[in-house]
Order: structure tokens, then C-alpha cells, then sequence
């Protein structure tokens, strides 16, 4: 590591390796959020500039309806595509990981459709029961989607990346068409109510989604940390983890569950948002080669641009239609997964 | 074989006459067997029975054997040339290029003539094959039936988004395509098929006709080559009967998944690997199959009706997933 600036204090017992670049790129990314935070507040059919919105937020308002435009609209909104950008590309990223698969995503291996479909049945079926506990609901189908998956790719040995992902998208498009069944069958106002958050769309995001999304952000992070010592383990192939300590069916069953507890968390906030848990582990690889715990990070920033730059973009591009983030991250993301796909080599079996 | 020829295509078509029947006679309000005989033998124009079999139920059956038959030939074409069991006209992107093209004719230029639909349909979906494949082509590994998938799945998403950001733009133009853009069999006018019948026709005979060579390309490019047959056209034309074949029914029907992919495995368990064999049992059997999934999707949730192409995905994604556990 010749980039990295070495700290040593107390004599040289204590020493630090400070790797500049990883750092230069997360302040990168996080003044480049600043700016879409900047810029996401300011814009809309009820423009401000920067003195009012910093007015705003710190309590004196221009005029009232700046305070009811930011506080209510602007800045939850903003937040839960932060938080949901951040939560996919984490996933993505320990997909990857764990299954040493370059193509793996919360969306293309099914987990999306499955929170879909739980969160769709509920609403069309019991539509009473919807809100508080949706994220349960999502991470439950989630999780069964991707166990089904699991199981059904595992069952025989050699050639698993390839079938894993054709499995997935097998499941992924039996799933799509029972959600679609279950809209067609359901009332017509709970029908279109699940449709708009089918969607992918972070404009209904008020504080209840945030205060969900932060919530169980903050009790996941210790998890992510903690997942950082096995994930590295993992890389070097399932044999070397065993050499180094790791137990691997456990370590990968706990990893798979915290990528789909993820997914599910940020799929049941705003519904599916294909390619950002695909995409942002490789961009975030392509801006510079850290550690796995700075990787991380950077993937979480990146996702997090991601969709908010996406969600500004889809607001601000053909205003006042306002194109759901979803539609704009698959546009974007779509072009870069046939990159990755052109760049993948030969020895992931592809 | 000898059995199949003598035994099978009585046995084809007499299944689908019966399925035929029983289409018409299902729906919102069940008319008994004999009404539909009848309404065949002695039309009755004052008879309100007779004249819902007219207009709504005969033509909806039509469509049903024209578009199963049409997109079970193609994938039947598709899986013998590509020599890949995954090849289908909905995984290549064939029904998005097609359904996408569609649309964008429809709203944006506002090309509303039947006539136009499965001219604009087909350079949609030769648009997509040839997404796919130039993709896949490029892929390290070539193009395997794990990278076609791969694209197609790809070209289908962002074609979907598009699809997607174009009804956001002009929700009114595109509110009668929503549910086209399930794919149904329901709601479209007989003018429409009519304008697609040469296309059916002539995407069909031509496949029946090149059907010998396909068997022998299935052996392996040299075989075929030792046999004499000309590999870069009979290429070309199995991808102009594909794209027909694919636009017509995608112009009748909307994007019907997964009907390309089951039929022809299913006709190849029946027939063996001999495509002179294989394409036309595709085409009966596709016919019946389509009928049969258009009955259930009406009586399933009765009294309301689901989209066809929910019911093929219903059945066809499940028998993808075998195939790929066991044929990969």
C-alpha cells in the first residue's frame, strides 16, 4: 500500500495506515451529495435559493410555504432516497461478495420481486394491514424468494454462479406475473395504490418512511461491520476462508440474509429500484481499490448518489411529469450492466 | 416417428377443435355447446347468443391458434438454429423490441393505422434480436445461452423503461395499451388480424418449408454443412420468419412470454429431434396450448378475467427453471 500516509505516534507502537485515495474519494462523494442535497431542495415548482433554503433550515423561513415545502416534501424525500441508495448498494456489494459473482443484485436474483409481492399481497388482500409493519412483510417474502432460489441453485454442484442467475430470473419473472394476477384481481384503489410504489418511487416518501429507514439503518450498521471480518475471508474462495477461520455455510447464510434484510429494508420504503445494489459496487470499485471496510463505505455513498441524483433527475428532466427514480436508475443502470457483462471474464462462467 | 405421423395429427387436431369449441363457449356468461354448433350451422342474427360468437368470442379464438402457433414456430426455429434450449422469442427480446416499437408508433407519432402495426412490430423486434445478439456476441465466452439471457433480460428492462417513461409522459394515448402491454387476447379488432394474416401466413409456410434444413443445422454446423446446405441463408431466413412470425403475433396479442420456450420442448418429447416433424406438431400443439391458457385465464378468477400473458408466465417461468436444472 504505497498510497496510504502512515501515522505512527508513541514511539512507533501505535501506527495507522491512512489510505489517502479511499479518503479523497469519500470526501469526493460526500460533496458531491452536498450538492445534490443543495440542489434537490432548492428545485421544484416552488423554487428557493441557497440563503432560503439554509434560512429554512435553520429555522427562519422566508415564507411559510418554503418551511411546509422543505420540511414536508423536499426533505424527507431527499433523506429516504440518501438512506435507500445507501441500503441497496450495501446489499449489492455483499452479494457480490459472498457469492464471488460480479452480476449478483438485490433486483436480478429475485429479492426485489419478492418484498414486491409480499408488500402487493398485503395490500390487496388485507388492505387494513398495510403500513407500520411493510418493511416485515418485504423482508419476509425477500427472504423466502431468496431462499427458494437458494435452494433450487444449489441442489446440484458445478456451475453454480450460472444457474443461480438464471434461477433468479426464472423466479423473478413466475413472481412478477402472480403480482400482476394479484393487481388485476385486487379493488381498483388498492390496486393502484401498490402500483405507484411498484414503480420505484421515492416521491410519496414522507418522515414515517425516513424515521422506518433510519431506524433500522442504524440497528443494521453494527451487523455490516461486524460482516466486514467474514466477507474478506470469503473473497479469496470458500477454501481459504476455511483456512483462515471462517466457518463458511454459516458466515454465507448470515451474509445472504443481511443483503436481503437490506434490500428489503429500502424495497418496502420505496418500492423496487432495479440496478443501484448492481452498479454501485462496481463504480464504487472502478473510483479507487481500498480495503473491504472502506469499499463499503464508498458503496454506500455511491448508492446514495445514485438514487438521489436519480430521483432529482426524474423530477427535474420532463417537469412537471414526474418520472418515478426507478425508471431513471434502470436507464442509467441497464447500459452499465452490459458493460460489466462485456467486461466479466471467462472464469465466472459466464 | 412412424407412429407419430399415422396417430398424431388426428390426435392434434382434433384437440384443437375441441379446445376450440370450449373457448368459445366460456366467458362472462357460459353459452352451452350446442348454441356454438349451432351458431356455425344456422346463423341467427336476432339471436343475441349468436351474435356475441360472431363478434367477440370466434375472433378471440382465431387469435388464440394464430399467435400460439405463431410463437411456438418461432421458438422452435430459434432453439433448432441457435442449438440453444433457452431460446425464445420473449428471453431474446424479440416481444420488447417488438411491443416497444409498438408503443412508440402508437404514441409518439401517432401511426394508428392497422395496417402499419406489424410493419412497425416487426422492425421493433428485429431491432431487439439484434441488440441481444450483438451483445451477447461480444461477451467473453461468446454467446452462450447464459450471456443471450443475460442480454435479453437487460435490453428487456431498459426497453420496459422506456416503455414505462412514455406512458408517464402521455397517460391518456397510452391508457388503452396498458393492458395490450400485459399481453391478452381480448379487445383487439379484427381488422388488426387481418392486416396480420399475410404476415402469420407466410412467417408459417416458409417455416414449414427451410424446416428440413433446420434439422440439419440442429446436427452441428458442419453436419449441415456436409449436407449441403447453405448456413448464412438459411440464417437469414429463419431470422426474417422469427421476426414475422414474432411481430405479427405481438401486434395481435401484445408480448405473450414463455409460449416460444415450452411448446417446442414439448413437441421435441413427442417427435423426436426431426424438425419437418418438429415445427408443424409446434404449431398444432401452440394453437391448442393458447387456447387452453385463454380458457383458464378467464375462468380462474371468474368473474374476472387475468391477463394471458400472465397465465403463460404462470406456466412457462416454473418450466424455465427446470429446464435450466436440468438441460444446462
Amino acid at each position: 500500500m504505497n498510497d496510504a500516509l502512515i501515522l505512527r505516534s508513541a514511539g512507533e507502537r501505535i501506527a495507522l495506515a491512512v489510505p489517502i485515495k479511499g479518503l479523497l474519494a469519500v470526501s469526493g462523494l460526500s460533496a458531491v451529495i452536498l450538492g445534490i442535497v443543495a440542489i434537490s431542495l432548492m428545485s421544484g415548482s416552488y423554487p428557493l435559493d441557497l440563503p432560503g433554503v439554509w434560512a429554512t433550515l435553520t429555522g427562519v423561513p422566508p415564507e411559510e410555504t418554503a418551511s411546509t415545502v422543505v420540511w414536508q416534501f423536499r426533505f424527507p424525500r431527499l433523506l429516504a432516497a440518501l438512506l435507500v441508495g445507501a441500503l441497496l448498494g450495501l446489499s449489492g456489494a455483499i452479494l457480490q461478495n459472498v457469492t464471488l459473482n460480479p452480476l449478483a443484485d438485490p433486483s436480478l436474483v429475485g429479492v426485489s420481486q419478492g418484498a414486491s409481492l409480499a408488500v402487493v399481497a398485503i395490500i390487496v388482500a388485507f388492505p387494513g394491514a398495510d403500513g407500520p409493519l411493510r418493511p416485515l412483510y418485504a423482508f419476509g417474502g425477500a427472504l423466502v424468494v431468496a431462499a427458494i432460489i437458494q435452494w433450487i441453485a444449489m441442489k446440484r454442484a458445478g456451475g453454480a454462479t450460472m444457474r443461480f442467475i438464471l434461477t433468479g430470473i426464472g423466479i423473478a419473472a413466475f413472481i412478477s406475473a402472480i403480482t400482476s394476477a394479484m393487481l388485476t384481481y385486487g379493488q381498483v384503489d388498492q390496486a393502484l395504490s401498490a402500483l405507484g410504489w411498484l414503480a420505484g418511487s421515492i416521491h410519496a416518501a414522507g418522515w414515517g418512511e425516513v424515521r422506518m429507514l433510519s431506524l433500522l439503518t442504524v440497528l443494521l450498521v453494527p451487523a455490516v461491520i461486524w460482516a466486514v471480518g467474514p466477507m474478506r475471508a470469503l473473497r479469496f474462495g470458500p477454501d481459504m476462508a476455511t483456512g483462515l477461520g471462517v466457518a463458511v455455510r454459516p458466515a454465507r447464510i448470515i451474509l445472504i440474509t443481511l443483503a436481503v434484510a437490506l434490500a428489503a429494508i429500502a424495497v418496502s420504503a420505496v418500492g423496487p429500484l432495479g440496478f443501484v445494489g448492481l452498479i454501485a459496487p462496481h463504480l464504487a470499485r472502478r473510483l479507487v481499490h481500498t480495503g473491504l471496510g472502506l469499499q463499503l463505505v464508498l458503496t454506500g455513498l455511491v448508492g446514495a448518489v445514485m438514487v438521489s441524483g436519480a430521483d432529482l433527475i426524474g423530477r427535474a428532466l420532463f417537469a412537471p411529469v414526474q418520472i418515478p427514480a426507478g425508471i431513471v436508475t434502470a436507464l442509467v443502470g441497464v447500459p452499465v450492466f452490459v458493460m460489466v457483462l462485456l467486461r466479466s471474464q471467462t472464469r465466472t462462467q459466464l | 416417428m412412424s407412429r407419430a405421423l399415422y396417430l398424431g395429427p388426428p390426435v392434434v387436431i382434433g384437440g384443437i377443435l375441441l379446445l376450440f369449441l370450449w373457448h368459445i363457449a366460456v366467458g362472462a356468461k357460459a353459452i352451452p355447446l350446442l348454441t356454438v354448433a349451432q351458431s356455425f350451422w344456422a346463423f341467427d342474427q336476432t339471436e343475441f347468443d349468436h351474435v356475441v360468437i360472431r363478434n367477440l368470442r370466434l375472433p378471440r379464438a382465431i387469435f388464440a391458434i394464430s399467435v400460439g402457433a405463431s410463437l411456438s414456430v418461432a421458438g422452435a426455429l430459434m432453439q433448432g438454429v441457435t442449438r440453444n434450449p433457452l431460446a425464445e422469442p420473449g428471453l431474446l427480446g424479440l416481444l420488447a423490441g417488438a411491443s416497444f416499437a409498438v408503443v412508440a408508433a402508437i404514441g409518439f407519432f401517432g401511426l394508428a393505422a392497422p395496417g402499419w402495426i406489424p410493419a412497425v412490430a416487426a422492425l421493433g423486434a428485429l431491432g431487439g434480436a439484434v441488440m441481444v445478439w450483438t451483445i451477447a456476441a461480444r461477451v467473453p465466452g461468446g454467446a452462450t445461452p447464459l450471456s443471450l439471457i443475460l442480454s435479453g433480460a437487460a435490453v428487456t428492462a431498459f426497453l420496459g423503461a422506456l416503455i414505462t417513461l412514455m406512458q408517464l409522459m402521455d397517460e391518456q394515448t397510452f391508457e388503452s395499451l396498458r393492458v395490450w402491454l400485459t399481453g391478452t387476447l381480448a379487445g383487439r379488432q379484427m381488422d388488426v388480424f387481418l392486416w396480420c394474416l399475410p404476415w402469420f401466413a407466410a412467417g408459417l409456410l416458409i417455416s414449414f418449408a427451410v424446416a428440413r434444413q433446420v434439422t440439419a443445422l440442429a446436427m452441428g454446423e458442419e453436419t449441415a454443412i456436409g449436407l449441403g446446405v447453405d448456413i448464412a441463408r438459411l440464417k437469414i431466413i429463419v431470422l426474417i420468419c422469427v421476426v414475422v412470425l414474432t411481430a405479427a403475433s405481438v401486434a395481435v396479442a401484445g408480448p405473450l412470454g414463455f409460449v416460444g420456450l415450452v411448446i417446442p420442448h414439448v413437441a421435441r418429447l413427442l417427435v423426436g429431434s426431426d424438425y419437418r416433424l418438429v415445427v408443424p406438431y409446434s404449431a398444432g400443439i401452440g394453437a391448442a396450448y393458447l387456447l387452453l391458457v385463454d380458457i383458464a385465464a378467464r375462468l380462474v378468477l371468474a368473474p374476472v378475467e387475468v391477463s394471458t400473458g400472465i397465465v403463460t408466465a404462470l406456466l412457462g417461468a416454473p418450466f424455465f427453471i427446470w429446464l435450466v436444472r436440468t438441460r444446462l
